[in-house]
C-alpha cells in the first residue's frame, strides 16, 4: 500500500488527522584512537512512523517493518482512541500550506561515492597534525549519514527529501598536574567537502589543550562574563531557545509564556533560529511537511516568535513555522530548534574586555542545561581566562556559570561584530543535529562556580 | 516476533560459516509503549517496535562491523567483511559455550500490561497522585514507558544465547504556576517488575514542589551537601564510571591509573558492577559479546580493586573481559560500559547525614559538563533546600556546587535509602543502584 492509501484508510476509520513519515538511513561511522582504527561500521536501516489524531487523542506507532505498515496504522488508531478517552482539553492542527515536492540537499562531493579507505586516510592524516608533545591521547571520529525521507499528511502534503549530514570530532587529552581534554565537532549539512573544515579547526583544539594544561581553577561568585561566539550560540540555544519552544510554552513550562511582544532582553539582542541557513541543523521541510523558514525569536530585545509545530501553533493561535523534528522513524516529532544565532553587534573585542573589572572570558561550550519553567540555566566552558581591571590575566579550567535567563538576557551590555558558529547535538528526550552561533557577548553579571 | 529475530541471527551465522569467517551476530528486538503527560492530562500514546542485527566479522585477525534489518543478512555480512580489511589487527578471542547465570529480569505482569493497554491507567494514577495533593499543583509534563526487549547473541564457536527483559519507568514534573516564572520539581522511578506505586510517584513530585514555596538564603563556602540518589547517580556516572574504564586506565586518561589497592573512598564504601542481581536495571545473563555475567568488585571497603573490560580491551591490557562489552543498539559494535553499578556504604539513616549548616539537593543541572578525565565538576543543585541544625528549611536558588568527584569520594558518607536510579541522556543510559550521600569536600556559591 502506498502512504496515501494508508492515510485514506485511517481517515475512513474516523481519524481527524494522520501523517506517515518513512525513512531510510545510510550511515558510516569510523573511530581512530591513538593510531588504531577502533571502530569501522556501516549499515542501513529503514522504518516508518504513523501518527493518528482521533478526536483529541494521539496515537503514534513506529516500526522497522515496512511490510507491516497497515498493522502499525491499525495500532495507532487504537492507541489514539484510547488516549482520547483520557483527554479533556481540545486538540487541533493549525493550517499550513500543503506541498508536493522532491528535494535533495546538495553535496558537492557525495560521501557515498568516497571509499571507506579514503575516509580512513582522512582521519589518519588529520591525526598526524595532532602529534604534539603535550598530547597524550587522540580520538578522531568520522560519521556520515544520508537520511532519505518520505512524508505524507492527510492534508495532502507529500514530500520526498534527502538530507546528508557529516561530522568529524577531534578529542585530545593531555596531562600536567591534572588530566585535561579538549574537543571540537566540525561538520554540517552537506557532503564530503565539509571534512576540510576539520583541518581549519585542529589548531584551535591544540591551543585549547595546551592552555588547559597550565590553567588554574576559577574563582567563585558573581562577576562579569564574556562569551566567545560558540558559547554565545549555546547560551542562545539553551537558555533562551528552549524556553521559546512552543510545546513548553503551551504546557506552562516556559518563562516566556504570556510575554509575546514584551521586552525580554537587552535592546541589542536579536536571536533567530533558521533551518534554511548553512548549518548542521538545516532542513527544507520539517517532519510534519511544513516548509522551513527563519524564525526571529527576539528582535532588538522584544519577544517576537516561538518555534512552532502545527499542534502547538493551534493551541497558541499562532502560525506553524516548521518546528517539528524527530530523531528518527521510531519516534514522533517534538518541537526543536535548528540553527540558532544571536546576531552580531558593533563592538570590538578589546572594548568588551576593557569594560570588565573582574570577570571571566569563556570559550567554547562544554555543555549546558536549562530549566525553562523556572528560567534558570547552567553552562560549562571548555576554555576560560580570568579578566582583572580590563585585562586578560591567566587561563582557567572547569569554568561553569549559571543564572536566571530573563535577568541575564537583560544584562547583555556588549556584542562584537564577527559571527562564528559551532555544531552540536541537542538532547530533549531525542537527539537533534544543531548549529549554534553568535559573536563575543558581554554579560554584566552571572554566577561563576569555582572551588576557590 | 522472537522467532523472526532468532531465525535472522541464525541465518547471518550460517552465512559467516559458509564464507569460513569468524565472528558474532547480535540481534535485538524491542517493543516500547509510552504515554505522555502534558498540562495535567494524558495527551498521547506512542509505540515502537524495533528489530535489527549487528554483525561482527573477524577476517585475517581484523574486525569489521555491519548492521542490517532481518531479511538483509547477506548485505550486512558482506559489508562487515569488506570493512574488516581496513581495521586494526587484533586476535579477538570469542567466548566458547559456557553456562550463564539467569537473574530475574522478566515479569509477565509487565508484558501483560503492554498487551492490554494498562499503561494509560497507570499514567492517570501518576497524574491523580500529583493533582490530588494540592489544588494549585499541576503535573505539567511527564511520561510513563513500558518496554520488553530481547537480546540474542550467537558466534561462530557455537555460542547461542538469548535473554528477555521487561522494564517500566515513569517520571513526572509537578509545577506551581507563577506570574513570572513557575516552580517545579520532579520524581522518577524505574523497575523491571510491576511493583511501582504510581499514585505515590505523582504525590512525591507534588510534595517536593510544595516544599519549595518558601525561600531561604543560600549558605556559601565549604559546607556539606547532602545529595539524593538520582542526582548522586548522575555525578557518579559522569565522574567515576569513566575512571574505572580499562581503556582509560591503559591510556593514562583516568585518575585511578596506577592506584589499584590504594584507598580511594571512605571506609566501608563498596562499589561493584553486578549484572547477576535479580531485578537489577542492567542485569542480564550475558554481555553483548556473549561473556557470562559476573559480579565485578571495583571498590572494596574504600580500596580500589578492579576495572571493567570488554573483549578487545582485555587483549590490549593483557587481562580478561569482565563481561562489560555493551552495544546500546544493534547499530554499534561492543564497547566498554558499566552494567549494573551498585554502591553501598555504612548505611546511616538519611536524617543522620543532615548537617548543622549545609544544603540538601534533589537534582543537578549540568552533570554532563563534568570533566570526565579529571572528575572536576561545577553543577547547579536544583531543587535544593537549606539545612540548619539537621532540619530541612526553605528552598535555596542558584546553588553552584563545585568540587572533584574522586576526591569527594574519599570523605563521602552514604545513607541507606537505596534507589534504582535510571536516566537516559541522548544515547547514554545511566543505571545506578545507590543511596543518598553527603559530600564533605565541595564548595557552594551563588548568593
Amino acid at each position: 500500500m502506498s502512504l496515501k492509501n494508508i492515510i485514506d484508510y485511517v481517515r475512513e476509520e474516523g481519524a481527524a488527522y494522520c501523517d506517515i513519515r518513512k525513512e531510510r538511513w545510510d550511515t558510516t561511522s569510523l573511530t581512530l584512537k591513538d593510531g588504531e582504527m577502533e571502530k569501522v561500521t556501516s549499515g542501513n536501516e529503514e522504518g516508518a512512523m504513523v501518527r493518528v489524531l482521533y478526536n483529541d487523542g494521539w496515537g503514534n506507532v513506529g516500526t522497522s517493518d515496512l511490510a507491516e505498515l497497515k498493522n502499525a496504522a491499525d495500532r495507532a488508531i487504537t492507541m489514539a482512541k484510547n488516549s482520547d478517552k483520557y483527554k479533556k482539553e481540545q486538540t487541533g492542527m493549525a493550517d499550513v500550506e500543503t506541498h508536493e515536492e522532491k528535494v535533495e540537499m546538495p553535496m558537492e562531493e557525495n560521501f557515498l561515492d568516497i571509499s571507506t579507505e579514503e575516509k580512513v586516510s582522512f582521519l589518519k592524516d588529520l591525526e598526524k597534525h595532532l602529534d604534539k608533545s603535550f598530547v597524550r591521547s587522540t580520538e578522531l571520529r568520522y560519521i556520515d549519514r544520508l537520511v532519505d525521507k518520505e512524508i505524507a499528511t492527510s492534508d495532502g502534503t507529500h514530500i520526498e527529501m534527502k538530507i546528508p549530514r557529516i561530522v568529524t570530532y577531534i578529542i585530545i587529552t593531555g596531562k600536567s598536574d591534572t588530566i585535561q581534554r579538549a574537543s571540537e565537532g566540525i561538520g554540517g549539512t552537506g557532503g564530503y567537502e565539509l571534512t576540510g573544515r576539520a583541518y581549519e579547526k585542529k589548531d584551535v583544539v591544540l591551543e585549547r589543550l595546551e592552555t588547559l594544561l597550565e590553567a588554574q581553577t576559577p574563582p567563585s561568585g558573581k562577576m562579569s562574563l564574556i562569551m566567545d561566539p560558540h558559547l554565545t550560540g549555546v547560551f542562545s540555544h539553551e537558555a533562551f531557545g528552549h524556553a521559546a519552544e512552543s510545546d513548553l510554552v503551551s504546557t506552562g513550562n516556559s518563562c516566556l509564556e504570556g510575554k509575546m511582544g514584551e521586552k525580554v532582553a537587552s535592546e541589542i539582542v536579536t536571536i533567530r533560529d533558521d533551518p534554511t541557513m548553512d548549518g548542521y541543523g538545516s532542513f527544507p521541510f520539517d517532519d510534519e511537511g511544513t516548509k522551513a523558514r527563519n524564525r526571529t525569536l527576539v528582535e532588538k530585545g522584544i519577544l517576537n516568535d516561538f518555534i512552532l509545530d502545527r499542534e502547538n501553533a493551534w493551541k497558541l493561535d499562532m502560525e506553524p513555522n516548521g518546528g517539528a523534528r524527530a530523531e528518527d522513524f521510531r519516534v514522533k516529532p517534538l518541537v526543536r530548534m535548528s540553527n540558532t544565532i544571536m546576531e552580531p553587534g558593533d563592538m570590538e573585542f578589546d572594548e568588551l574586555v576593557e569594560k570588565v573589572d573582574k570577570g571571566v572570558y569563556a570559550k567554547s561550550s562544554g555543555g549546558g542545561q536549562v530549566n525553562t519553567g523556572e528560567g534558570t540555566f547552567q553552562f560549562n566552558a571548555q576554555e576560560a581566562y580570568l579578566i582583572e581591571d580590563g585585562e586578560i590575566v591567566k587561563p582557567l579550567r572547569d569554568v561553569s556559570f549559571n543564572g536566571f535567563t530573563l535577568q541575564t538576557l537583560q544584562n547583555i551590555t556588549g556584542i562584537t561584530k564577527e559571527l562564528d558558529t559551532g555544531i552540536g547535538h541537542c538532547g530533549k528526550g531525542q537527539t537533534a543535529a544543531v548549529t549554534d552561533g553568535g559573536a563575543n557577548v558581554l554579560i554584566s553579571e552571572v554566577t561563576v562556580g569555582g572551588r576557590e | 516476533m522472537n522467532g523472526k529475530l532468532t531465525d535472522s541471527v541464525k541465518k547471518a551465522l550460517e552465512l559467516l560459516g559458509k564464507k569460513n569467517l569468524n565472528g558474532d551476530v547480535f540481534g535485538i528486538k524491542e517493543r516500547n509503549i509510552s504515554y505522555s503527560i502534558k498540562k495535567g492530562e494524558l495527551s498521547e500514546s506512542s509505540e515502537y517496535e524495533d528489530l535489527g542485527l549487528g554483525i561482527r566479522v573477524i577476517k585475517d585477525g581484523k574486525i569489521g562491523f555491519g548492521y542490517c534489518t532481518p531479511g538483509k543478512e547477506e548485505k550486512g555480512v558482506r559489508r562487515a567483511e569488506e570493512l574488516s580489511s581496513i581495521s586494526q589487527k587484533l586476535e579477538l578471542n570469542l567466548p566458547d559455550e559456557e553456562e550463564v547465570p539467569e537473574p530475574k529480569i522478566f515479569d509477565k505482569k509487565v508484558e501483560k500490561s503492554t498487551l492490554e493497554g494498562e499503561g494509560a491507567e497507570f499514567t492517570q494514577q501518576v497524574i491523580d497522585g500529583a493533582k490530588e495533593y494540592k489544588d494549585d499543583i499541576i503535573p505539567t509534563r511527564g511520561s510513563l514507558s513500558i518496554g520488553i526487549g530481547t537480546k540474542v547473541l550467537g558466534n561462530t564457536k557455537g555460542v547461542f544465547l538469548q535473554h528477555e527483559g521487561t522494564a517500566i519507568s515513569t517520571g513526572v514534573l509537578a509545577t506551581i504556576p507563577g506570574d513570572e516564572t513557575s516552580i517545579n520539581a520532579s520524581e522518577s522511578r524505574f523497575s523491571r517488575k510491576m511493583d511501582l506505586n504510581f499514585t505515590d510517584i505523582g504525590k512525591t513530585a507534588a510534595k517536593k514542589v510544595d516544599s519549595l514555596r518558601e525561600a531561604s538564603e543560600l549558605p556559601e563556602g565549604k559546607i556539606p551537601v547532602v545529595i539524593n540518589p538520582d542526582a548522586f547517580g548522575m555525578l557518579m556516572w559522569f565522574g567515576i564510571v569513566p575512571a574505572i574504564n580499562g581503556e582509560n586506565i591503559r591510556k593514562g586518561k583516568s585518575v585511578y591509573e596506577g592506584r589499584k589497592k590504594e584507598k580511594v573512598a571512605s571506609e566501608g564504601l563498596v562499589m561493584k558492577d553486578d549484572p547477576t542481581r535479580d531485578w537489577g536495571i542492567g542485569s542480564g545473563s550475558f554481555d553483548d559479546e556473549g561473556i557470562p555475567s559476573r559480579e565485578v568488585s571495583i571498590i572494596e571497603n574504600g580500596t580500589l580493586t578492579n576495572f571493567i573490560y570488554d573483549l578487545k580491551e582485555a587483549i590490549k591490557s593483557d587481562t580478561e573481559s569482565t563481561g562489560n562489552g555493551l552495544r546500546g543498539t544493534f547499530k554499534n559494535p561492543p564497547e566498554i560500559s558499566d552494567r549494573n553499578i551498585v554502591l553501598r556504604g555504612e548505611g546511616k539513616k538519611k536524617e543522620k547525614l543532615l548537617p548543622d549548616k549545609g544544603i540538601l539537593v534533589d537534582g543537578v543541572m549540568g552533570a554532563h559538563t563534568l570533566n570526565p578525565a579529571s572528575g572536576d565538576f561545577s553543577v547547579v543543585g536544583t531543587p535544593a533546600w537549606l539545612v540548619e541544625d539537621g532540619e530541612i528549611e526553605g528552598k535555596v536558588e542558584g546553588a553552584m556546587i563545585s568540587g572533584n568527584l574522586p576526591e569527594t569520594l574519599e570523605t563521602i558518607e552514604l545513607a541507606d535509602d537505596y534507589k534504582k536510579s535510571y536516566a537516559s541522556i541522548g544515547s547514554r543510559e545511566i543505571k545506578m543502584d545507590l543511596p543518598s550521600a553527603r559530600f564533605n569536600d565541595v564548595t557552594v556559591s551563588g548568593k
